[in-house]
């Protein structure tokens, strides 16, 4: 089943490593070291990163190097953009409700003839 | 203050009204009634207490019989009681608004933050508004989803571009 792209880094072990990625493509051991996570752990969480299509990976003599791919990111972004609309909107309101109110001052305070 | 994965987002607004009016909007009772809440909800205020560490306890209510069917198709209730403080605050100028939450099934309660930073210039008045993203980033686009069903009424009403979530 296809992963959301923030469901895959909703976990924080999978945020650690692509933070860990983000200067360069590095095999699985620097990985290890860079995110502080256990051996263990990784290779699985490497998979899955690289099922969503978060990290490609290519051989190199013995060695298996990983690194970001872009493609993920950008959907991030544009859910980052839609968030930004929503509070727009919020926002929208919230100058709404201001214009109301001062309305409602100023008849209120709107004083009779000198 | 943000996740690791997410910056934060910032909004800046400019309104042609006094200071004390807009901040009145984030610190009392009927000024945050008045538009607090994504379009469909509406929220009763229980408890507004505008000053360092002060609770700001509320029912976030679906107001719209569209609304009270997405939230039971979710199998969520339509009101909920919703929890936050001020975290900092200085009048007129600033406030943090932490908010508790405690409603997402098998998630433990974690906090989200809205910064507000406010400034008058001349006749106008200044709003800096800095998101941090909830951090459960799923969850965020629940929560996105959820919204987007009734983006179509806030097109009506202030003409804005549709949205294209998900």
């Amino acid at each position: 089943m296809q992963m959301h792209p923030f469901e895959t880094l909703a976990d924080p072990t999978r945020r650690r490593i692509v933070e860990a990625l983000r200067d360069g493509e590095r095999q699985v051991n620097d990985i290890v070291r860079a995110a502080g996570i256990h051996q263990s752990g990784v290779s699985r969480h490497l998979r899955i990163l690289h099922e969503a299509g978060f990290v490609s990976v290519r051989p190199e003599g013995p060695r298996r190097l990983y690194a970001l791919r872009p493609e993920p990111f950008r959907e991030l972004d544009g859910w980052l953009a839609g968030y930004r609309r929503l509070w727009e909107a919020r926002l929208d309101r919230f100058g709404a409700a201001l214009a109301d109110r001062l309305e409602n001052r100023a008849s209120t305070l709107k004083d009779p003839d000198p | 203050m943000s996740s690791d994965t997410h910056p934060p987002v910032v909004i800046e607004r400019r309104y042609r009204a006094p200071l004390a009016e807009v901040w009145a909007l984030w610190t009392t009772r009927e000024g945050f009634e008045s538009w607090w809440g994504p379009e469909g909800f509406r929220v009763e205020v229980h408890t507004i207490e505008p000053r360092p560490g002060g609770r700001l306890d509320y029912d976030m209510i679906a107001d719209t019989p569209e609304m009270q069917a997405a939230m039971r198709e979710m199998g969520w209730s339509t009101s909920h009681a919703t929890h936050g403080r001020f975290a900092e605050i200085r009048p007129m100028t600033w406030l943090v608004l932490v908010h508790q939450i405690d409603f997402i099934p098998g998630v433990e309660t974690y906090e989200s933050r809205i910064d507000v930073a406010l400034s008058a210039e001349g006749d106008t008045t200044r709003m800096v508004v800095t998101l941090h993203p909830h951090r459960d980033p799923l969850w965020t686009a629940r929560s996105a989803e959820g919204f987007a069903s009734q983006l179509g009424k806030l097109d009506r009403r202030y003409a804005a571009a549709p949205l294209s979530a998900g």
